[in-house]
């Protein structure tokens, strides 16, 4: 273990007590990000991240973020770095202005250290389709398991001890698995929370902006800088932000929590539901109600054709200007539409023109209605049942993901209900736009499985309240592969 | 619905500005015959007559104009720096009208 290590708090306190520098810090995560053999990066950048930590000589007592580096997807607009959202038709894209959440972390003195891979546009959750290649799980030397996506990169840099936490983005769980897979916290505010001008659209009905971090204080922290209205997108919150890690400490008993019987039931895995049992008896062991509550099959059924006919018909739309003129690599034609379609038909793989295909089918003039519409409409029906659960319970608690993380040839029954509801019910969460947060639960045979809370929409401060306190109960704070540990539960 | 053919799905596909090889078309063929079973599971759904179509989580929050302040405008050699083809300070692309 050395400084990188540690969470935010410690590493603040290091910082501070001047027992490091910004720049040994920097040089540090520059190294073992140029080491890493996990195929996160898009690009490093060197010389940005030791020019801007050698202007920091004077801790800023009040400014947690102060000197510590950190990565971000490359679907975030980094001013004068290379940004392609892992796909050719950007390739060469160099942005000329900064993401909101970029430019605040900036201000708040955290030095961007590079850009991670993705699955192409976001759009996967595999960490497999970007054009890079695959990425690996660092718990897996033998590189044959997934950390999931599609924020791969920057899950694999938080869990390899690269930076101790990382920005990505999630539009159907693309945080919050990995997070899972790789034994992290991963978090997703309410939408409209922070800002998402810069970040790349992929569904802006469902997109958020989310991060890594390895412990909860840290994502607490983050949430104070990152958080607040921005006028850049209209979609962002005018509401007050708070301070998200005062009352980290404070007593949870008598909070009341439902467990989504039928999420359970879907899981066939017999240890990861032993464990999570075991973790919901300790929960009422600490004066917390748990109760199991029904959610309509059917309903849960439907999630995963909801989530893909609107994210789908979303992306169709919004990536309509990716055509090589503005920016992206120039194809030669005849006439415009020629010099679009050339473009388009070598920038994208064959995996996102699928996914526009079926987004344009959705949309059709004559499947609309009964495709996409129904798809809006059951969206709303979806929220209405999520959001009743929570009139009655402060936060949903479920198994974030129905196994370890998988290796590369492994293949699913996409129409068990172990596929339709366990791989994918953290939808949930984007339909209704509500907080969420993935822990480390365990550790099977040495590869993590996590679990998520979810709370009310502008409820993070209390979301953060209550995954501190299983923080506390799981004993798994600050996992990486550089600091494993057995857990408690 | 409209029948999935490989017509249908190529259609789409020069509308959107790309083609697909004959191999990925019969894959995306495949794709759709799990797709549609999936969709079938919003079918199965009853009484959504009764909800609105839901566009975004929430109400979008911004219900006001700003302030009329002036900013200045994006420098024309920056917004031109990432195009590929240029030409006298512009964009260069085929001519529309012969």
């Amino acid at each position: 273990m050395n400084y990188l290590d540690l969470s935010i708090r410690e590493l603040h306190e290091a910082l501070l007590a001047k027992k490091v520098t910004p720049l040994e810090l920097t040089e540090e995560a520059l190294k073992r990000a140029h080491e890493n053999k996990d195929n996160a990066f898009e690009f490093i950048d060197d010389e940005g991240a030791i020019a801007f930590a050698k202007t920091l000589t004077e801790p800023e007592e009040n400014n947690p973020l102060w000197g510590i580096p950190y990565v971000a997807k490359d679907n975030f607009s980094t001013k004068g770095i290379p940004t392609t959202a892992s796909s050719d038709i950007l390739k060469g894209y160099v942005p000329i202005y900064d993401a909101t959440v970029i430019e605040k972390l900036s201000q708040a003195k955290a030095i961007l250290i590079g850009k991670t891979t993705l699955d192409e546009l976001a759009m996967g959750g595999s960490g497999t389709t970007g054009h890079l290649g695959k990425t690996y799980n660092p718990y897996d030397p033998e590189h044959k398991r997934q950390i999931g996506g599609s924020s791969c990169g920057s899950a694999v840099s938080v869990a390899a001890g690269i930076v101790p936490f990382a920005l990505g983005s999630d539009t159907g769980d693309s945080v919050r698995k990995p997070a899972s897979y790789g034994g992290l916290v991963g978090f997703k505010p309410t939408w409209g929370r922070i800002s998402r001008y810069g970040l790349f659209p992929f569904a802006p009905s469902l997109d958020h902006v989310a991060y890594f971090t390895r412990d909860v204080y840290s994502s607490a922290v983050l949430l104070d800088v990152l958080a607040g209205r921005d006028n850049h997108d209209s979609t962002s919150s005018n509401r007050p932000i708070e301070c998200y890690e005062e009352d980290l400490d404070k007593p949870v008993a008598g909070w009341k929590v439902a467990v989504i019987k039928q999420i359970l039931d879907s899981i066939s895995n017999e240890e990861i539901k032993n464990h999570f049992i075991h973790s919901i008896e300790c929960l009422k062991e600490a004066g917390i109600t748990v109760d199991f509550v029904d959610f309509d099959n059917k309903l849960l059924e439907s999630l995963y054709a909801t989530y893909m006919v609107i994210s789908c018909a979303e992306a169709t739309s919004n990536d309509a200007n990716l055509d090589g003129i503005k920016f992206g690599p120039f194809k030669e034609g005849k006439t415009y539409q020629e010099v679009m379609f050339n473009a388009r038909n070598e920038g994208f793989s064959e995996l996102i023109k699928r996914r526009f295909v079926i987004g344009s089918y959705c949309l059709m003039s004559e499947n609309q209605e009964e495709l996409f519409l129904r798809a809006q409409r059951n969206r709303a029906k979806i929220v209405e049942k999520t959001n009743a659960i929570l009139k009655d319970y402060d936060f949903i608690y479920v198994p974030a993901a129905p196994s370890v993380a998988p290796s590369f040839d492994s293949a699913s029954d996409r129409l068990s209900d172990e596929y339709l509801i366990a791989d994918n019910h953290l939808a949930l969460g984007n339909f209704a736009g509500l907080p969420s947060i993935t822990l480390p639960l365990f550790l099977e045979n040495g590869l993590p499985v996590g679990i998520n809370f979810m709370g009310r929409a502008f409820e993070e401060k209390k979301l953060f309240q209550m995954a501190n306190a299983f923080e506390k109960l799981s004993g798994l704070k600050d996992l990486s592969v550089n600091n494993k540990k057995e857990g408690n539960l | 619905m409209k029948k999935i053919t490989k017509e249908v799905l190529t259609d789409a596909a020069n509308r959107l500005l790309f083609t697909m090889s004959d191999e990925q078309y019969a894959k995306l063929e495949d794709e759709f015959k799990i797709l549609i079973k999936q969709m079938e599971k919003i079918g199965e759904i009853s009484d959504l007559d009764r909800y609105e179509p839901m566009t975004f989580p929430f109400d979008c929050t911004t219900t006001f104009m700003r302030e009329d302040v002036p900013e200045e405008p994006l420098p024309r050699e920056v917004a031109l720096k990432n195009a590929g083809s240029k030409q006298d300070e512009q964009i260069k692309l085929p001519k529309v009208v012969l």
